[in-house]
């Protein structure tokens, strides 16, 4: 599998003001990764660093094996980028503007057509006129214009409403079925969880958690809830990755991390009226981190590929 | 330098640059045809001049015999009307690219295979057709104005006199560049270049006035564009010019320099 962004130690300072620090991470080809943090926490600067518009102060990132830094125009050559509030020149329409940058891209006059259409943008209002659920389109069709291997999206469905969501979501599926990665920044948790392989958690500019969405699911508890035909014998759930809530007759709460085969052996050996299993949502995941019970800010090298996080919160939720 | 950068930087620069060129041929071209009636009551309007104070007529740049179309076209657009329309454009047109990076249309721009050095080239460009299509404006209006009145201004020598106006934007543009692309501030760079330049013009009208301090002129821009020999005599300062201009050059080289290797945290 082929690295496309590797970032090694990446961090960058505003002089006494924290940037990122220490940012350890890799993208494969074909895989759309998933970059979560609240505002302020890092994700555009250290996507700005790897557009080699901010130098890093220390560390280093490369894509498609390019310096990010000093080779930044011919990487740039193979990526199609769009900011979380892009600064359009409000004076032109979004067809003037599309076919500026895809211009400069070295695609053809129009090129955005398609993707217009398809988010059902219209190109000839002036940028200035549109209102902001608008102006993201601009940056959504300029991201999917083109076939550049690598898309690098910072919170691309900010003002988007949900069926241009909807949309972005299919579009982003087809990309990585056409094996061109992603890295989306994101604070639409749902999105990300449908959409990415992989994500990487940063707090306070340090990257505190990267995993695959299956993992960062899989190693957090999870409820279930039964209601038996009678009450189960004594020691039926003793599994080590289950946790007995209560056992008030023929009502089971559980709370299980991990392999739930195991579990779901006990239970269908059971006669059993009623089962839910609810899986914790990515958000709740995701708050965690930042509500003091995550863990700590510190150094996480996980190669791309990894099905297991380096750090994993061992407290139940 | 990317034409295709260069189009769209002249493209938003058109209002701006439609503007001074309206309000620079109009000024120019009304003055111009004002000559002859100046020219005829010549020693009227001096007259009428020594009733001001010398230091406001040094100030403004109205020295001389007013029947002299050096002093004329000097004092009244060369002098008064050129410096204001050459720092306005100047200083508009050189600043945006730190403005760009603040909105983060930079970002869009430079994300793509568009180098650093290409797109800040295109700028420069667009600045120097700008700063150019302004003094040619004015030159022009002169010159077609020149067609309706007797006598005949020298037009070769009012042709030369925009070039040496081209050369004193040149010298503003250039430095206003350097400045944008260091601070990334478009109200810091443009500011500091106002400044500066306000500072000069006090500095040539203090060193007029007492000659004992004339040495302190001698770093303002404005004692290096004077137009008065040119048109009257013939004599093109290439020197002046040269400084002029290099200096605009050297600002814009060093822009470019710089923008390169810049780190643009907004």
């Amino acid at each position: 599998m082929t690295r496309i962004i590797e970032a090694d130690g990446l961090t960058k300072s505003y002089g006494p003001r924290r940037g990122i620090v220490d940012v350890t991470f890799s993208v494969d080809e074909g895989e759309v990764f998933g970059f979560l943090g609240p505002n302020g926490a890092g994700k555009t600067t250290t996507i700005r660093t790897l557009l080699g518009l901010l130098r890093p102060t220390s560390g280093r990132a490369s894509i498609f094996g390019l310096d990010v830094w000093s080779e930044a125009p011919r990487l740039h050559d193979r990526l199609s980028y769009v900011g979380s509030d892009p600064g359009y020149l409000g004076e032109l329409t979004a067809g003037a503007l599309l076919d500026y940058v895809a211009g400069l891209r070295g695609l053809a006059r129009g090129a955005w057509r398609q993707a217009a259409e398809r988010f059902e943008l219209d190109p000839t209002v002036q940028i200035r006129k549109l209102s902001r659920g608008n102006r993201q389109k601009v940056g959504v069709v300029q991201a999917f214009m083109g076939d550049a291997p690598l898309l690098v999206l910072d919170e691309p469905t900010s003002g988007l409403d949900p069926l241009m969501q909807r949309e972005f979501l299919t579009a982003l599926s087809e990309a990585r079925a056409a094996g061109r990665t992603v890295f989306l920044s994101s604070h639409n948790l749902p999105e990300v969880e449908r959409s990415c392989d992989r994500v990487g958690i940063i707090r306070e500019g340090r990257l505190i958690e990267i995993s695959t969405v299956q993992a960062l699911l899989a190693g957090h508890w999870r409820s279930v809830s039964l209601v038996l035909a009678a009450p189960a014998p004594a020691g039926t759930f003793d599994l080590p990755n289950v946790q007995v809530v209560s056992a008030a007759a023929r009502d089971v709460h559980l709370m299980i991390r991990g392999d739930v085969n195991p579990l779901l052996r006990r239970i269908a050996s059971l006669d059993v009226h009623d089962v839910s299993i609810a899986t914790p949502e990515i958000e709740d995941i995701f708050l965690r981190f930042y509500d003091g019970t995550g863990p700590s800010p510190a150094r996480v090298a996980v190669p791309a590929g990894a099905s297991v996080p380096a750090h994993r919160t061992e407290t139940g939720r | 330098m990317s034409a295709r950068a260069l189009l769209l930087d002249l493209r938003r620069s058109r209002t701006l640059l439609g503007w001074l060129v309206v309000i620079t041929a109009a000024y120019a071209g009304f003055i111009t045809v004002f000559y002859t009636n100046v020219a005829e009551n010549a020693e009227e309007f001096e007259k009428l001049l020594e009733v001001y104070p010398k230091e406001l007529l040094i100030a403004f740049g109205i020295e001389g015999n007013f029947a002299d179309p050096g002093v004329f076209l000097s004092g009244y657009v060369f002098s008064f009307l050129w410096p204001l329309i050459a720092a306005i454009g100047a200083i508009a047109l050189a600043t945006r690219i730190a403005a760009d990076v603040d909105r983060g249309f930079l970002d869009i721009v430079l994300a793509t295979r568009l180098p650093r050095v290409r797109h800040l080239a295109a700028s420069i460009g667009s600045q120097a057709l700008g700063i150019g299509l302004l003094a040619g404006t004015m030159v022009g209006a002169i010159v077609l104005a020149d067609l309706l009145i007797e006598p005949d201004f020298p037009t070769a020598r009012v042709l030369a006199a925009g070039v040496h106006a081209f050369a004193f934007g040149a010298a503003i543009a250039g430095p206003a560049t350097l400045f944008a692309v260091v601070f990334l501030d478009r109200g810091r760079a443009a500011g500091i270049v106002a400044g500066v330049l306000v500072l000069m013009y006090l500095l040539n009208v203090v060193a007029a006035l007492a000659p004992e301090v004339d040495a302190l002129a001698t770093i303002s821009a404005f004692r290096y564009f004077d137009v008065r020999d040119l048109i009257g005599d013939g004599a093109y300062p290439v020197g002046d010019s040269l400084l002029l201009g290099g200096v605009g050059a050297a600002g814009w080289a060093l822009s470019l320099l710089v923008f390169r290797r810049r780190d643009l945290a907004a």
